[in-house]
């Protein structure tokens, strides 16, 4: 456990660290400098007649403690960009790396956070939190304090002992959300995360996240089909080709965190990335 | 019981009484006679072979649970496997699909004459337990939520770690459905097994020994014994598979 073996690349001892607590591996990148790199993505689906490129030359630098949305027309693989990212799907080409690790496999040195949540419904809130440092071996004393901790984070603490199918939406996925800080990655990859929640909840959510990077600087990759959310919560949101999907513009957004939905100069910016969207679809 | 329930189970017991009356024959005893015979086995017990009812009873609930735990442990695990490596279950596919549809029953006069009285009933209650487990759990290893496995590998999650934490607790559901119906199916074996058996033990011996001596009440008390602990244990899995579903979430 205390050793992590990586493709091309052996920690040494001095660089050992469990695997539950794999930021730390990366501690020596200040803010702002690249912690993640994604070069020159690509991804063929094969069936048994047909060729379909989902992402071709998707390259993305990603600081540490950044925010980043990715937005695209429906369909255009920014899903398949993720799953990548996250290891579940094995690009044809291209290389992924965090620090000077290449990425192949999953890993728990990226968190991820889906749409319709994946919490193990006949796991408690507190139980489904702790998965990730219970795979990992940590003693059931500390795995249950760090647990509660981020269950108190995301505003759940009255639900540590709840089964899943107790909760709302919204609160399924404040699990999901602790589920994956808590062991502490590298980056968070979050696959339209509030997808399937109302706007209300949605809102309220969008909130928590902020206070939540706010006070832990957290890497996130954030994939949505909201303009509004992507300019609400991120430093720099990407716009992607339709399929085969490629980066078409990279848009900064300025101001911190937390910010005003009205502010007009997110007006300009929606209307630009609408605009950028909008020559997608009619390309087609 | 609701009041529908209730007028439900009194027709048909006049029903019985009625088609008794108006048949005359000595074949159809009125409930009135069965329960007096049943009365006769419980203070008794049976002259021909001396036994009390409860060991009639208790023999036939050993063989059942014998057979259910044999069912249990060997269908669980080889589910899971076959269910889980798709190659293991096109192997094994073929080989179900023959087996399955053989009544558990016929196998009776095979496995209590090539082996023996007091296993070949075992054996009979287990291949009509096994079948329902196997495919039930099979099925829910393949049900599972893909998403689960990927939450899990995005955690650092090992492939056998997977496999415990949860590809097995997610399948426990469809096991338990699968315990439901086996059980159902079980309580028809039993019997038909025993009626093979002449061990001189089990309802299904009874049932047979009262219908041979022509003391056709006899028969039909062993009949409704039958009925009852088959209600029982249906309504006993029933239970669990409602309070296992809850605990692991799942809407029963």
């Amino acid at each position: 456990m205390s050793e992590i073996k990586v493709e091309g690349e052996r920690y040494k001892a001095k660089d050992r660290v469990r695997l539950d607590r794999t930021d730390e591996l990366f501690k020596d990148i200040a803010e702002g400098e690249p912690i993640m790199n994604i070069e020159h993505l690509r991804v063929v689906y094969k069936t048994d007649n047909a060729e379909t490129v989902a992402v071709e030359d998707f390259t993305l630098q990603v600081g540490k403690g950044e925010l980043i949305s990715i937005v695209g027309p429906s369909g255009c693989g920014k899903t398949t960009i993720l799953r990548s990212i996250a290891g579940l799907l094995q690009p044809t080409s291209g290389k992924i790396t965090i620090g000077n690790k290449e990425c192949t496999s999953p890993g728990s040195d990226r968190g991820m956070v889906f749409q319709d949540f994946a919490l193990f419904p006949w796991r408690t809130v507190l139980k489904n939190v702790e998965f990730g440092m219970e795979v990992a071996g940590v003693p059931k004393e500390e795995r249950r304090a760090r647990a509660l901790k981020y269950i108190k984070a995301v505003g759940l603490e009255k639900f540590a002992d709840s089964r899943i199918h107790e909760l709302s939406g919204g609160m399924k996925q404040r699990v999901g959300i602790a589920r994956a800080m808590v062991m502490h990655p590298a980056v968070i990859l979050m696959d339209e995360p509030f997808g399937a929640l109302d706007a209300q909840t949605r809102n309220i959510m969008q909130e928590m996240l902020v206070k939540i990077v706010e006070h832990s600087a957290r890497t996130i990759i954030f994939v949505t089909h909201s303009v509004d959310e992507a300019l609400y919560l991120s430093d720099r949101v990407v716009v992607l080709s339709k399929r085969p999907s490629t980066i078409y513009k990279i848009v900064d957004v300025p101001g911190n965190r937390p910010r005003d939905r009205t502010d007009p100069k997110f007006t300009e910016l929606r209307k630009t990335i609408l605009g950028y969207l909008e020559k997608q679809n009619v390309m087609e | 019981m609701g009041i529908i329930t209730v007028t439900s189970l009194v027709c048909f017991v006049f029903a019985w009484w009625d088609v008794a009356l108006v048949a005359g024959s000595v074949a159809i005893p009125t409930p009135a006679e069965t329960w007096d015979a049943l009365v006769e086995l419980y203070n008794h017990g049976d002259p021909i072979t001396g036994k009390s009812i409860w060991d009639y009873i208790g023999s036939s609930l050993s063989t059942f649970f014998k057979g259910f735990l044999l069912a249990l442990v060997v269908a669980v695990p080889l589910g899971l496997i076959i269910g889980y490596w798709k190659p293991i279950r096109e192997f094994a596919q073929p080989v179900i699909e023959v087996m399955r549809p053989i009544a558990p029953i016929a196998w009776a006069p095979i496995f209590i004459l090539a082996i023996n009285y007091t296993l070949g009933p075992v054996l009979v209650v287990f291949i009509g337990i096994f079948f329902p487990l196997l495919t039930n759990m099979i099925f829910g290893v393949q049900k599972i939520e893909h998403n689960l496995i990927d939450a899990a590998k995005t955690m650092g999650a090992s492939q056998l770690q997977i496999f415990v934490k949860v590809i097995i607790p997610s399948s426990i559901p469809f096991l338990m459905n699968g315990i439901k119906i086996g059980l159902g199916i079980g309580w028809m074996c039993i019997v038909a097994a025993e009626l093979y058996a002449p061990q001189l033990s089990g309802i299904g011996f009874y049932l047979a020994e009262q219908a041979t001596a022509g003391f056709w009440p006899g028969a039909y008390s062993a009949i409704v014994i039958i009925a009852v602990l088959g209600i029982m244990t249906t309504g006993l899995a029933e239970y669990i598979h409602k309070f296992v579903s809850k605990r692991m979430g799942v809407d029963a």
